[in-house]
């Protein structure tokens, strides 16, 4: 099958995942700090525990390599704090907003323009120079069990590959650890009329591995989906010269197709526009925001946090730190200070 | 249950970005006083599923929730 079309029916399933699970992973971030709610940070928490065993399996039935993101710490520290302000902002993660579009949301609209547009000024347009600022990828040589993906010999760092160790042993202690928190952490309760955090987790978890063993590259992924759809039908005017779509583009198409679908069966479908234009602003500076720091860091968080946590990668970590730290900052700033 | 209550404030949410209901929902209880009532309009669900569990720390008391349209929900909150 042509791997746009896959690329499409992922996304399209992803779509439905996250609308019915109503899966954001700024509110995930933020509820823990602001109201002390943990029902989202759980469902994250399953997926990525699903993802973790899922990933490493399916690597070592020789179906995928594979392929953490590059560590660029200062990419991945000022890229996770710009973005973590962003979502706040933007009022939704990179796939919040992207869903989001498929249910109606004009704003969400809005910032996911602004994300796209800044993000592909980030990788190849002319913002591309920040890039020079933030330094040169850290590599090892070491491959543990041949399971990553090696470009001339050089791997990117997991915990794992850094102390050359077999990488099973890293996922399943990060594996039980997980789980751990998952059965001791009290859920928040909560009345829903959509999937509930253990049914939501593992079908976004699901969802990711097939993802993942569908695009072969990478998992899923929201920041380079974008890029393609914008440089494709944008840059390259010249048609002898094509930029060609690719799996992640058609699968940020199928989300908001899926989500559209989801939300029209659930009769939750409607176009919603906010009162104070001022909104638009905000979330337009959201999206700037996001673009650039998912842009320069070489993920958001889907790229980094749901599909890259559960390689143990050290980019992904560090951009999972500084992007709760950056979340945590602006809800203090917009919603805490008084 | 919940028409015959006249709410003492209205909030407008609808349209707005996650998660500004949330937010302004919880401030305005907490500068109630004791049995005023707070009327809430919404149109997503995720806020229908959220508010209920986050008032109950500012001291309201969700009394119903009213599905006044299509993803549109009229939520009734009492201070205690």
């Amino acid at each position: 099958m042509d791997p746009r079309l896959q690329g499409l029916l992922v996304g399209i399933l992803f779509g439905i995942v996250l609308q019915r699970g109503r899966i954001c992973f700024n509110s995930a971030i933020r509820d823990v700090k602001m109201t002390k709610d943990n029902y989202l940070m759980k469902m994250a928490l399953v997926a990525i525990l699903v993802e973790t065993i899922g990933f490493h399996l399916a690597a070592q039935l020789g179906w995928i390599k594979l392929n953490p993101l590059p560590l660029v710490p200062l990419a991945q520290i000022i890229g996770g704090f710009l973005f973590g302000m962003g979502m706040v902002l933007a009022g939704g993660c990179a796939s919040g907003i992207t869903y989001r579009i498929g249910e109606g949301y004009i704003t969400a609209f809005v910032a996911a323009v602004f994300f796209g547009v800044t993000a592909s000024a980030v990788r190849g347009g002319p913002l591309s120079f920040v890039n020079s600022w933030m330094g040169k990828p850290i590599t090892t040589t070491d491959n543990p069990g041949g399971l990553y993906a090696a470009k001339d010999g050089a791997v990117n760092l997991t915990i794992a590959n850094m102390l050359n160790i077999n990488p099973w042993i890293v996922a399943i202690i990060f594996a039980i650890i997980l789980f751990i928190v998952v059965i001791a952490w009290k859920t928040t309760e909560r009345k829903v009329s959509g999937l509930d955090w253990i049914t939501g987790g593992i079908a976004l978890g699901l969802v990711g591995i097939i993802a993942y063993v569908s695009q072969k590259t990478y998992a899923l992924g929201i920041t380079g989906g974008w890029v393609n759809l914008f440089r494709t039908t944008t840059a390259n005017l010249d048609l002898t010269k094509p930029i060609p779509y690719n799996w992640i583009g058609m699968e940020i198409v199928g989300i908001i197709v899926g989500a559209y679908i989801a939300s029209l069966f659930a009769k939750e479908f409607r176009l919603r526009v906010p009162k104070d234009p001022k909104t638009f602003v905000q979330v337009a500076i959201g999206g700037i925001l996001m673009g650039f720091g998912a842009g320069s860091a070489g993920g958001c968080n889907i790229g980094h946090i749901l599909s890259g946590l559960p390689h143990l990668a050290i980019s992904s970590i560090i951009f999972t730190v500084f992007a709760v730290l950056g979340n945590w900052f602006m809800v203090w700033y917009l919603f805490e200070r008084r | 249950m919940g028409n015959d209550v006249k709410p003492t404030y209205t909030l407008d949410e609808r349209g707005e970005v996650c998660p500004v209901p949330d937010v302004d929902t919880r401030r305005k209880l907490k500068e109630m006083k004791s049995g005023e009532i707070l009327e809430v309009l919404i149109d997503y669900a995720l806020s229908k599923e959220r508010i209920p569990a986050g008032v109950k720390e500012v001291g309201g008391e969700v009394i119903s929730i009213e599905e006044i349209g299509p993803s549109e929900w009229r939520i009734l909150i009492k201070k205690l």
